[in-house]
């Protein structure tokens, strides 16, 4: 009895030691955090990301640490906390008072958290030194509420069509020609098939995997559910036109192949792309990261999406991440001076370059296209996701109503499984959100 | 005869009780002599091996899965068995974030939790089940009110307030709150002390005792299986629990292992391979635990060991 | 005479109220204050940075008048509850049942049916959609052993639910645990009076193991009930974009509240939400407590 009692106390005592009782500080913690500035005198900025990951995070802490160097009044802090919680957790130290000086948050809702006065409105900082035009047009605009933004844009995406070569040299169709329109792209598909006793060996093409039906619609309008007048259009003979092309694939194919595959690539293993089970699919251009890195010898080309009809335009898909400062934040002109460096050209091509990401910068993007560190396919991916992006929109959650997706979605989803038709699907979701736009009214 | 190391004196105590009360010895439900014993014995052994063969099954999957490269894992169909079985993917996650620092920071968390759980609650359990006083059932309703409220929606307030105590960044906010009991397990430990036959703590305050004294002599030997159940599941929770420290801690140094799991999670794709390596060896010292702590719950039918 | 038993009462009073202290002070400090906080912000426009406007009733009347997903997610989950209370409930008191017993390797059986319990996390939840894939996965890989034509699972909207429902058989060693604790108090003499009358093991089973748990039943009742109605994970995991399809199936009434909370932060309105939950669940725990004298056997308990 007395040995189990011994054991226990020296158990916690080296529990205690070993944690160095970091975790059982408040004053000295907090003291810290509210004087802002560490032994030497510098400004400290917290600076918030989910980039943990052993490819990016020695990224984002090289950056840091040029522009620590680079200048000898701020300190750059990072801490990474895991994706999608990172910003509950901002949620939670705004409503307390003592929120982060800088994180990367999604661009598609910097206008939503502008109006409900979550991140700094950075307008006064622009006035002085007008950084707009570093970035793509499409994506300045998504960080702007009321005319004035709410965060910096830092990387971006858009969606391209890959298509396996080899299986398009197999069926008798030119690798060089991929297809520009969707009557092309169909047509192709059924050639690209390579069906077996039991199944398919190959499928040519499957819209619904890698992008959702919203991307489709954008694609043959051109332009977003909402216009600048806050007006929602969905049922429109066109888009029913979509669905309905849309569900023919999956008629084709039918319901089991589609559900074995789709399973296949929720579970983010394992992709029939790579296996040359699936000739073509729409992803970002950063997929390629994983076609270098899982499938090396693999023969691929890529293209932008494929057009409605000829002349209707290649529009694709983006969306991307800011840097922002939340609102009650500290040392907002040091946080300024930060995100200025991290969305200037220097850092904006090494991290295109080392990640291979997308980047908000233009002039950064360009350089990285022309990166003699990627190999000829990288290259090639990372040229063509550089031109897409004049095709590319974003979705900005409207702010009349932010959860307007959740209205047609399931809609759509009766759709696919046959229990409504494109038309009741369509009437349903524009009266569903009429009526959530008048109620947010 | 060597204690095992997890025990604790009051459950040392039991033992001396024997006189006072009904022992905890149970046999099997099953329990017949001859053949016919033996028979169900084989039914049941193969039974559960059968059954612990489908339980175990999808488990296979996530050793696969850490033993294999990325691109093994990446590749279509999937394979059932790794090509080569890469155990230094172990390593490899071990080393991916500062692991053995996570484990530290997360053992004391969780230790202090299980200590504050089985203490606090036993306590207050047995106030709300052995003692009448006024006000006892509107009391117990609140009890049981709190666990019906969801989580969410004092997340934020919740937060402010262990801001405003400074407790940020520190790990009283997942802790502190365990001494003062928790909803579920009062409830748990309250059903068991309501099984105990009030003429045994009659029988002792006739003797001079008093509730203190009964509490500790008698109610906790007797509720020991309970206890050892609070003790697990106590542990579970603080050992799996992501949401507490992920909101209350920012300094990386204090991060728990459940957060350093997530760095495989990348916002484009997983590292499954070491993503399933990490969540296994995390799952080992649970699993150890309630092997072991299981002998609390499990007396008098003990084949294994059978000198004891 | 009397007075001394009414001291005797006082002073049994006084020790009852030190020993529940440790709870009313944990109580008044940590979670009175967010409770009281919440309840009073659903009758606002709170959304946690900017605006805390009161409105009334209207987050209320909203909910029950103009808001057909909060009836959707209202549904699933009372739906999920219906089913994985009672099967979790039965399949837990039959494992613990088989797990009590005098068998070689019995601890390592114990541990194995818990395992389950203990793994959490994404992981396991991917695991499940990989086992549960109509045409590769597992599941319907060994139904079809059986001649069974397994259905879609998470990809057909009436199929979703029962999906989750295994899941959470799969994972019943928590309540097998609780079970298996509280059987280890039934006296052995009871089984050894009921042999001597010549009762076989399934008798045994109804007539003593059963009616001593229930205390433990009762308990396992009432919390997988409360937990069930807060079901969210799973569907945060499993469905598309964490959004409860397929066509909504999936859309649980705490996921819906998460929503509303954090990703169109219409806080006062999830706060509200919470409320009308509250009441529901609660309202369903008083009837179970006011149905346990019935059938809840406290062997301590005062004659």
């Amino acid at each position: 009895m007395n040995k189990t009692r011994s054991f226990i106390l020296v158990l916690a005592a080296l529990v205690l030691f070993l944690s160095g009782c970091a975790g059982f500080q408040t004053s000295s913690n907090n003291e810290e955090a509210n004087k802002e500035e560490n032994p030497e005198g510098k400004t400290v900025i917290d600076f918030w990301t989910f980039w943990g990951s052993e490819i990016r995070r020695p990224i984002i802490e090289k950056i840091i640490a040029d522009f620590n160097e680079s200048q000898d009044e701020i300190e750059v802090k990072h801490t990474y906390l895991p994706f999608g919680d990172v910003w509950t957790k901002e949620l939670a130290a705004i409503a307390a008072g003592d929120p982060p000086d800088v994180v990367i948050n999604d661009i598609n809702a910097t206008a939503l958290r502008g109006q409900k006065e979550q991140a700094m409105n950075l307008s006064q900082f622009l006035e002085q030194d007008d950084i707009s035009n570093r970035f793509y047009p499409e994506l300045w605009d998504a960080t702007l509420y009321e005319g004035e933004s709410y965060g910096i844009p830092f990387n971006t995406d858009t969606r391209v069509l890959f298509y396996n070569k080899d299986a398009f040299e197999e069926a008798g169709l030119d690798p060089e020609n991929p297809p520009t329109t969707w009557a092309e792209l169909e047509e192709y598909a059924a050639k690209l098939d390579k069906k077996s006793d039991n199944g398919y060996d190959r499928i040519g093409f499957y819209p619904l995997w890698g992008v959702g039906y919203d991307v489709w619609l954008l694609n043959a309008n051109g332009q977003n559910y909402f216009d600048e007048q806050n007006n929602f259009q969905i049922d429109t003979a066109k888009n029913e036109d979509v669905l309905n092309w849309l569900k023919s694939f999956k008629d084709h194919y039918g319901e089991d192949v589609i559900n074995s595959y789709q399973a296949q690539i929720d579970s983010q293993q394992g992709h029939p792309f790579f296996s040359g089970d699936l000739a073509m699919i729409v992803q970002q251009p950063t997929f390629y990261t994983q076609i270098r890195d899982y499938a090396q010898d693999l023969n691929f080309g890529v293209v932008e999406l494929p057009e409605y009809e000829e002349g209707n335009g290649h529009t694709s898909w983006g969306g991307g991440f800011v840097a922002e400062i939340p609102a009650g934040a500290k040392n907002p002109e040091a946080s300024w001076e930060f995100i200025k460096y991290l969305t200037d050209v220097e850092a904006q091509t090494y991290w295109a370059v080392q990640n291979f990401d997308n980047v908000a910068n233009i002039e950064a993007a360009e350089t990285a296209a022309e990166s003699t560190e990627f190999t000829e396919d990288g290259t090639m991916v990372y040229q063509k996701a550089v031109e897409n992006m004049e095709h590319t929109l974003l979705t900005p959650v409207p702010v009349i109503a932010p959860d307007f997706s959740s209205l047609i979605n399931p809609n759509m989803d009766e759709f696919f499984l046959g229990s409504m038709t494109a038309k009741e699907a369509l009437e349903k979701s524009q009266k569903d959100v009429e009526s959530l736009i008048e109620k947010n009214q | 005869m060597d204690k095992t190391t997890e025990e604790t004196d009051y459950l040392d105590s039991a033992d001396k009780l024997k006189s006072i009360g009904k022992t905890n010895e149970n046999p099997s439900f099953l329990e017949h002599r001859g053949n016919r014993k033996n028979f169900l014995t084989v039914i049941n052994f193969f039974l559960l091996a059968i059954g612990g063969l489908l339980i175990l099954s999808p488990l296979w999957w996530m050793v696969s899965t850490s033993l294999k490269t990325m691109a093994e894992v990446m590749s279509f169909p999937p394979s059932f068995w790794p090509e080569n079985w890469l155990f230094s993917n172990y390593l490899r996650t071990w080393e991916a974030a500062p692991f053995t620092r996570y484990t530290i920071n997360t053992l004391t968390i969780t230790i202090l939790v299980v200590i504050g759980n089985v203490l606090s609650n036993s306590f207050i359990a047995y106030g709300f089940a052995k003692i009448p006083f006024k006000g006892k059932n509107i009391l117990f309703a609140i009890v049981l009110a709190t666990m019906m409220i969801p989580g969410f929606v004092t997340l934020i307030p919740q937060y402010v307030l262990f801001a405003k105590l400074n407790w940020i960044n520190t790990y009283y906010p997942l802790f502190v709150p365990a001494f003062f009991g928790s909803a579920f397990n009062i409830f748990l430990l309250r059903q068991f002390y309501m099984t105990i036959p009030t003429e045994l703590i009659e029988a002792a305050k006739m003797e001079g005792a008093n509730h203190f004294y009964i509490w500790w002599k008698i109610g906790l030997p007797l509720t020991k299986p309970a206890i050892a159940t609070v003790a697990i599941f106590s542990f579970n929770g603080a050992w799996n629990d992501f949401l507490g420290p992920l909101l209350y801690l920012n300094d990386e140094n204090l991060y728990t292992l459940q957060i350093g799991l997530q760095v495989f999670k990348g916002q484009l794709s997983t590292q499954w391979n070491y993503l399933m390596a990490g969540s296994l060896i995390v799952l080992l010292p649970v699993i150890l635990l309630f092997f072991v702590f299981q002998k609390y719950f499990i007396q008098g039918i003990n084949l294994q060991s059978g000198g004891k | 005479m009397g007075k001394k038993r009414l001291t005797m009462r006082r002073k049994e009073s006084i020790y009852g109220y030190i020993f529940v202290l440790p709870w009313i002070i944990g109580f008044l400090a940590f979670t009175a204050g967010p409770l009281v906080f919440s309840f009073a912000a659903s009758f606002t426009n709170y959304n946690i940075t900017s605006q805390m406007d009161f409105v009334g009733g209207d987050n209320y009347q909203g909910l029950f008048t103009e808001d057909s997903l909060f009836w959707t997610s209202l549904w699933n989950t009372l739906y999920f509850v219906a089913f994985s209370v009672p099967l979790t409930t039965i399949g837990a008191i039959f494992l613990s049942a088989l797990l009590n017993q005098d068998i070689p390797g019995i601890r390592f059986f114990r541990t194995l049916y818990y395992l389950p319990a203990v793994l959490s996390g994404v992981g396991v939840y991917m695991l499940w959609m990989q086992l549960l894939d109509p045409g590769t996965g597992m599941v319907n890989l060994v139904l079809s052993w059986f001649g069974i034509d397994g259905p879609n699972w998470l990809f057909d909207p009436d199929w979703t639910k029962p999906s989750l429902i295994f899941m959470k058989l799969w994972s019943v060693g928590g309540s097998m645990l609780l079970y298996l604790a509280s059987m280890q108090g039934v006296s052995k003499n009871l089984y050894e009076a009921a042999e001597i009358d010549g009762a076989n093991t399934w008798r045994k089973f109804f007539h003593i193991t059963i009616p001593m748990i229930t205390p433990v039943i009762f308990f396992d009742v009432v919390t997988s009930l409360i937990g069930g109605f807060q079901i969210f994970q799973e569907a945060y995991v499993m469905s598309n974009n964490g959004e409860g399809g397929p066509a909504n199936s999936l859309l649980f009434y705490n996921l819906y509240m998460w929503k509303q909370a954090f990703t169109n932060f219409n806080m006062g309105y999830a706060m509200a939400m919470s409320w009308i939950l509250f009441v529901i669940v609660f309202f369903l725990t008083v009837i179970n407590l006011k149905l346990a004298p019935r059938w809840v056997h406290y062997e301590g308990e005062e004659k």
